[in-house]
C-alpha cells in the first residue's frame, strides 16, 4: 500500500513538473499558434542556470530558484526577438523546422558547454527521507506540487485580472480583433514567451534536485508536455494541465508496475490512445486559453 | 539527344569513380571511397524521405525508425537466422513498409502539428525500444558481425564493390523517385501537398496518397538500413536517434525539398561538408541546427531555389 | 426522385447550431439559390453535402442514394462539383494542370497501360486536353492555360475554379458566392455562366450575397436565418416575404 502511495507522489510530481512545461507550451500555441519544439530546452538551460546559481555561486534555494526563472524569462523574450519574430508569418512547417533546428543547436552547446555528465543539484528538502507512515519520501516531492497549484493559481489571476494577462486570452480567442482594438500584438507574444520560459526554468528550479540535469533532458519533455497539450484540447491551458497529470501518473503507476524501461512510451502511447478515439482531445477543442 | 547522351556520359563517369580515385589520390583512396558511399546511401534516404516530405507535403519525423527498422530486421536475419543477403534485404524493407503501414494509419488521423509530434513520438518510441530489448535486440551491445552481402557467388566485401552496389541503390532510387512524383501520381501528390481541400473536390484522396508517399518512403528507408548494415558491418541504437531527421531536413533543405537534383546536392554537400569542416561530432551538429535554422528561414528552396531566381534573372 | 434531397440536417461547433433540421429538396436540372444573412449556416451546409463536415443528425441524399458523411472525394466522384468561398486553386500548376487534375481520377485505365503509354491512354489523354482547353476557352482564359495559376488575378481564378469544377462533367454543381468580390463585368460573365449550366440540363445550387444576382437567375430561392429554414418559393415571393426581410432588416 505504501508502495502505490510513493508512486502516487512520485506520480504528482511528474505531473507537475509536465503540467508547468505544457502550459508554456499550450500559452504559446494559444497566444500566437506556434508549437515551440525547443521548449524542452527551456527547462534544460533553466536547470543550468539553477544549478550554477545553487550550486556554483552558492545561494539560497528560493533566490537560486527565482533567479533560474529570471534568467528563463529573459532568454524567453530574446528567443521570441531573435527567432520567433521572423517565423511567425510562415508556415507550419517552417515554424517546426526552425524550432527543431533550435533545440538542436542548444541540446549540443549544452554538451559542449557543460559535459554531458548529468549535474546533481540536492537540496537539504530533497536528499533528506522522512517515513510518513510507512511511505518514505522527500518534502521536495510535495513542494512541488504545492509550488506548482500556487503558480497555476497566479496564473489564472493573470489571465482574468492582469491587462497583460487579459490581453493574453484575449489574443488566443481572436488575433485579428485584438490588432483592431489597439492591443499591441507584438508585445504580447514577447510577454507570452518571456513567461512561457520563466515557467519553465522555475519548473527545473524546484524539480532539478530529484531528478539531475543533462542536456538531452529536453526532447523527451518537449514531447511529453506536447503529449498533455494535445490530449488537453491544443491551445486549452486548463486540460493541458489536466492531461500533463494523468499523464505523470500513468507514467509513474507504468514505471513501478509494468516497465520501468519503457515508462517513456507512456506518454506517446497515452496520446495516440486519446487521439484515435477523442480526436478533439479529452475536453474537446476549447478557444482560448 | 543531348540530354542522353549527358546522361551516359555522366553515368560513365561515376560508374569508373573507384578507378579515378585511385589514380588521383592513391593515398586517400580508401577514405574517398568510404566517403562516396556514405554519400550514395544518404542521398537514396533522403530521395525517400523527400516524397514524404517534399512531395506529399507531410511532415513526418517518423523516418529513423523506419531505417532502424529495415537495418535492425536484415542484421538480426543475418546473424541469427543466418539468411542470405538476397533475401534480408527484401525482409528489411517488406518489415519497414509494414511498420509505416501499421504507423501511418493512426498518425494520418492527426493533423500538422500532432502529426509531426506523433511521429516524433514513435521514433523515440523505436530508439527507446532498440536500446531496452536487449535480449532481441542486443541494447547498447549492438548486433555484431554483420555479414557482407553475398549474392550467389558474387560477394560484396571491396570497397568499390561497395561503392558500386551505393551508386546502384541510388540511382534505383532515383529511378522510383522519378516515377513516383510525375504524371498523374505525381500531380496527386502535389495536389494533396498544395491544397488538400481542393484536392478533395477533384476526388483526390488525401489520405489514400499520403499513405502511398509514407509507406515506400518507409519501405525504401529499411532497403537502405539493410545496405548500411551490410556495409558497416555493426548496428546500434544510436543509429535511430532523432538528429538523423535532422540531418535529413538539412539535405533537403539544403539542396532543395521536392526536387530530385536538390535533394542529391543538399545530399553530397551535407556528406562533404563535415569533411571540409572537420571538426568533432557536437560541434558539428550545431553548424547543422545553424544551419537549417538560417536556410529554413531565408532560403528554403534551398540550392534549386537559387538556381531558379538565377535562371529567371 | 430528387437530385439531392437534405432531410433534418443539424450540425452543431463549439455551442453554437450552425445548421438547425434543415430540409432541402433539388430535382434535377432546377437552379436554385440559398440565400440568408451572415452566419446563417449556407457555407456549413454546403460542406456537410459535399463531404466536408458530418452532420450530427440528419440525412443527405444524392440520386436516392444516402451519402451522409462519406468523405469529400468520394462525393465529388459521385458527380457533385463546388467551387469554395476562399478561391482555390493549385497555385503552381497552369491552368490547363489544374483542370487535368480535376479530370485525373475519372480516368480509368490500368497503371500498366499508363506505364506502356498504350494508344488508349494517349487518346484519353488528349481527350482531355481537349475538354480542359475548351473549358478555359469558355471562361475566355484561353490565352492563359499554361500560366502559372498562382499568377492569375482574383477574378481569373475565380473562372479557373469555376471551370476545374466542371471539368469531370458533375450533374449537381455547388458554386459557393459566385459573384463575391469581382467587379460587374465579371458579374455579368458569371450570370452567363451559370445559365448556361442550366440550359445544359445541369443542377446548380448557389450560395450567393448578391440580391441582383440572386432575384435575376434562380428558379427557386431558399433563405436560411440562424441556422434554420425559414422560406422558400420562387425570388419574388421570397423577396416580398415577412420573415426574410425581418431577418435581413429586422435587427
Amino acid at each position: 500500500m505504501s508502495d502505490l502511495l510513493e508512486q502516487l507522489l512520485h506520480g504528482l510530481t511528474l505531473g507537475s513538473l509536465y503540467a508547468m512545461v505544457a502550459t508554456g507550451l499550450a500559452l504559446m500555441f494559444g497566444v500566437v499558434r506556434l508549437i515551440n519544439f525547443a521548449h524542452g530546452e527551456f527547462y534544460m538551460l533553466g536547470g543550468y542556470a539553477f544549478w550554477y546559481a545553487y550550486a556554483e555561486l552558492g545561494l539560497p534555494y528560493p533566490v537560486a530558484g527565482l533567479a533560474a526563472a529570471a534568467a528563463m524569462g529573459v532568454f524567453g523574450l530574446a528567443y521570441e526577438r531573435g527567432v520567433i519574430r521572423t517565423i511567425l508569418a510562415r508556415t507550419w512547417h517552417v515554424q517546426l523546422i526552425a524550432t527543431l533546428a533550435t533545440s538542436i543547436t542548444l541540446t549540443n552547446l549544452a554538451i559542449l558547454v557543460f559535459g554531458t555528465q548529468p549535474k546533481e543539484v540536492p537540496t537539504t528538502l530533497s536528499s533528506t527521507i522522512v517515513d510518513l507512515g510507512g511511505v518514505r519520501m522527500a518534502w521536495q516531492r510535495p513542494l512541488v506540487l504545492v509550488a506548482a497549484v500556487i503558480i497555476f493559481a497566479g496564473l489564472e489571476w493573470f489571465v482574468t485580472r492582469a491587462k497583460l494577462g487579459k490581453a493574453m486570452r484575449a489574443m488566443s480567442q481572436n488575433r485579428e480583433a485584438c490588432a483592431v482594438v489597439g492591443v499591441d500584438v507584438q508585445r504580447v507574444a514577447l510577454a507570452t514567451f518571456g513567461l512561457s520560459a520563466a515557467l519553465a526554468g522555475g519548473a527545473a528550479a524546484l524539480v532539478s534536485p530529484l531528478f539531475n540535469i543533462f542536456p538531452d533532458v529536453g526532447a523527451l519533455l518537449t514531447l511529453k508536455a506536447f503529449a498533455a497539450v494535445i490530449v488537453g484540447g491544443f491551445g486549452y491551458v486548463k486540460g493541458a494541465i489536466a492531461a500533463a497529470f494523468l499523464i505523470g501518473l500513468a507514467e509513474s503507476l507504468a514505471a513501478g508496475y509494468v516497465s520501468y524501461a519503457y515508462k517513456d512510451a507512456i506518454a506517446f502511447v497515452f496520446m495516440v490512445a486519446v487521439l484515435l478515439v477523442r480526436p478533439q482531445g479529452l475536453f474537446g477543442r476549447r478557444i482560448g486559453i | 539527344m543531348m540530354r542522353a547522351l549527358r546522361f551516359t556520359i555522366a553515368t560513365a563517369f561515376l560508374i569508373a569513380v573507384p578507378w579515378i580515385v585511385a589514380a588521383t589520390v592513391p593515398g586517400q583512396q580508401r577514405y574517398v571511397l568510404h566517403v562516396l558511399i556514405f554519400t550514395a546511401l544518404y542521398g537514396a534516404l533522403a530521395l525517400s524521405y523527400d516524397l514524404v516530405v517534399g512531395h506529399v507535403g507531410s511532415l513526418s519525423l517518423a523516418h529513423p525508425a523506419f531505417f532502424g527498422i529495415g537495418a535492425y530486421t536484415a542484421a538480426l536475419l543475418a546473424t541469427e537466422a543466418r539468411w542470405p543477403f538476397a533475401a534480408a534485404l527484401p525482409a528489411g524493407i517488406a518489415m519497414a513498409g509494414l511498420v509505416a503501414l501499421a504507423v501511418g494509419v493512426p498518425m494520418f488521423r492527426l493533423t500538422e502539428h500532432s502529426f509531426a509530434m506523433g511521429t516524433l513520438g514513435f521514433a523515440l518510441v523505436a530508439q527507446i525500444v532498440a536500446t531496452n530489448w536487449v535480449d532481441f535486440t542486443r541494447g547498447p551491445l549492438c548486433v555484431t558481425g554483420i555479414p557482407k552481402p553475398q549474392l550467389g557467388s558474387l560477394r560484396i566485401a571491396t570497397l568499390p564493390g561497395f561503392y558500386w552496389t551505393g551508386l546502384a541503390a541510388v540511382g534505383l532510387v532515383g529511378l522510383l523517385y522519378h516515377g513516383l512524383t510525375t504524371f498523374r501520381l505525381g500531380r496527386a501528390f502535389h495536389a494533396v501537398r498544395d491544397n488538400e481541400t481542393l484536392a478533395s473536390a477533384a476526388s483526390i484522396d488525401p489520405l489514400k496518397y499520403r499513405m502511398l508517399a509514407f509507406v515506400i518512403g518507409g519501405a525504401v528507408a529499411g532497403g537502405v538500413g539493410t545496405l548500411y548494415v551490410s556495409y558497416v558491418g555493426v548496428l546500434c541504437p544510436g543509429e535511430l536517434a532523432v538528429s538523423l531527421s535532422v540531418n535529413l531536413l538539412v539535405m533537403l533543405f539544403l539542396g532543395g525539398v521536392g526536387s530530385l537534383r536538390g535533394v542529391l546536392v543538399g545530399s553530397v554537400a551535407f556528406t562533404a561538408l563535415p569533411e571540409i569542416l572537420r571538426m568533432a561530432p557536437t560541434w558539428r551538429m550545431v553548424i547543422y541546427g545553424l544551419l537549417l535554422l538560417i536556410i529554413v528561414i531565408r532560403a528554403p528552396d534551398g540550392f534549386e531555389g537559387v538556381i531558379r531566381r538565377r535562371s529567371r534573372a | 426522385m430528387a437530385l439531392l434531397e437534405v432531410r433534418g440536417l443539424t450540425k452543431r461547433f463549439l455551442g453554437i447550431t450552425a445548421v438547425d433540421a434543415v430540409d432541402v429538396s433539388i430535382e434535377a436540372g432546377e437552379l436554385v439559390s440559398l440565400i440568408g444573412p451572415n452566419g446563417s449556416g449556407k457555407t456549413t451546409l454546403f460542406n456537410c453535402v459535399t463531404g466536408y463536415m458530418a452532420p450530427d443528425t440528419g440525412r443527405v441524399l444524392f440520386h436516392g442514394r444516402d451519402v451522409t458523411g462519406v468523405a469529400a472525394h468520394r462525393i465529388a466522384r459521385l458527380g457533385v462539383g463546388r467551387t469554395f468561398q476562399l478561391v482555390s486553386v493549385f497555385p503552381r500548376l497552369s491552368a490547363l494542370e489544374n483542370l487535368l487534375t480535376f479530370l485525373q481520377q475519372h480516368q480509368e485505365e490500368s497503371v500498366l497501360a499508363r506505364l506502356v503509354r498504350a494508344p488508349r491512354v494517349r487518346r484519353y489523354e488528349a481527350a482531355a486536353v481537349e475538354r480542359a482547353r475548351m473549358l478555359l476557352d469558355s471562361v475566355g482564359l484561353g490565352a492563359r492555360a499554361d500560366a502559372p495559376a498562382g499568377s492569375l488575378s482574383y477574378g481569373q481564378r475565380k473562372l479557373l475554379a469555376f471551370a476545374a469544377a466542371l471539368m469531370p462533367d458533375p450533374g449537381l454543381v455547388l458554386l459557393d458566392e459566385p459573384a463575391a468580390a469581382v467587379n460587374p463585368t465579371m458579374i455579368n460573365q458569371m450570370k452567363e455562366q451559370i445559365l448556361g449550366l442550366h440550359g445544359q440540363g445541369k443542377t446548380v445550387l448557389l450560395v450567393e450575397h448578391n440580391m441582383d444576382v440572386v432575384m435575376d437567375i434562380s428558379e427557386r430561392v431558399i433563405v436560411l436565418d440562424h441556422g434554420q429554414k425559414i422560406a422558400e418559393g420562387s425570388p419574388e415571393a421570397v423577396r416580398r416575404d415577412p420573415k426574410v426581410i425581418e431577418a435581413y432588416f429586422g435587427r
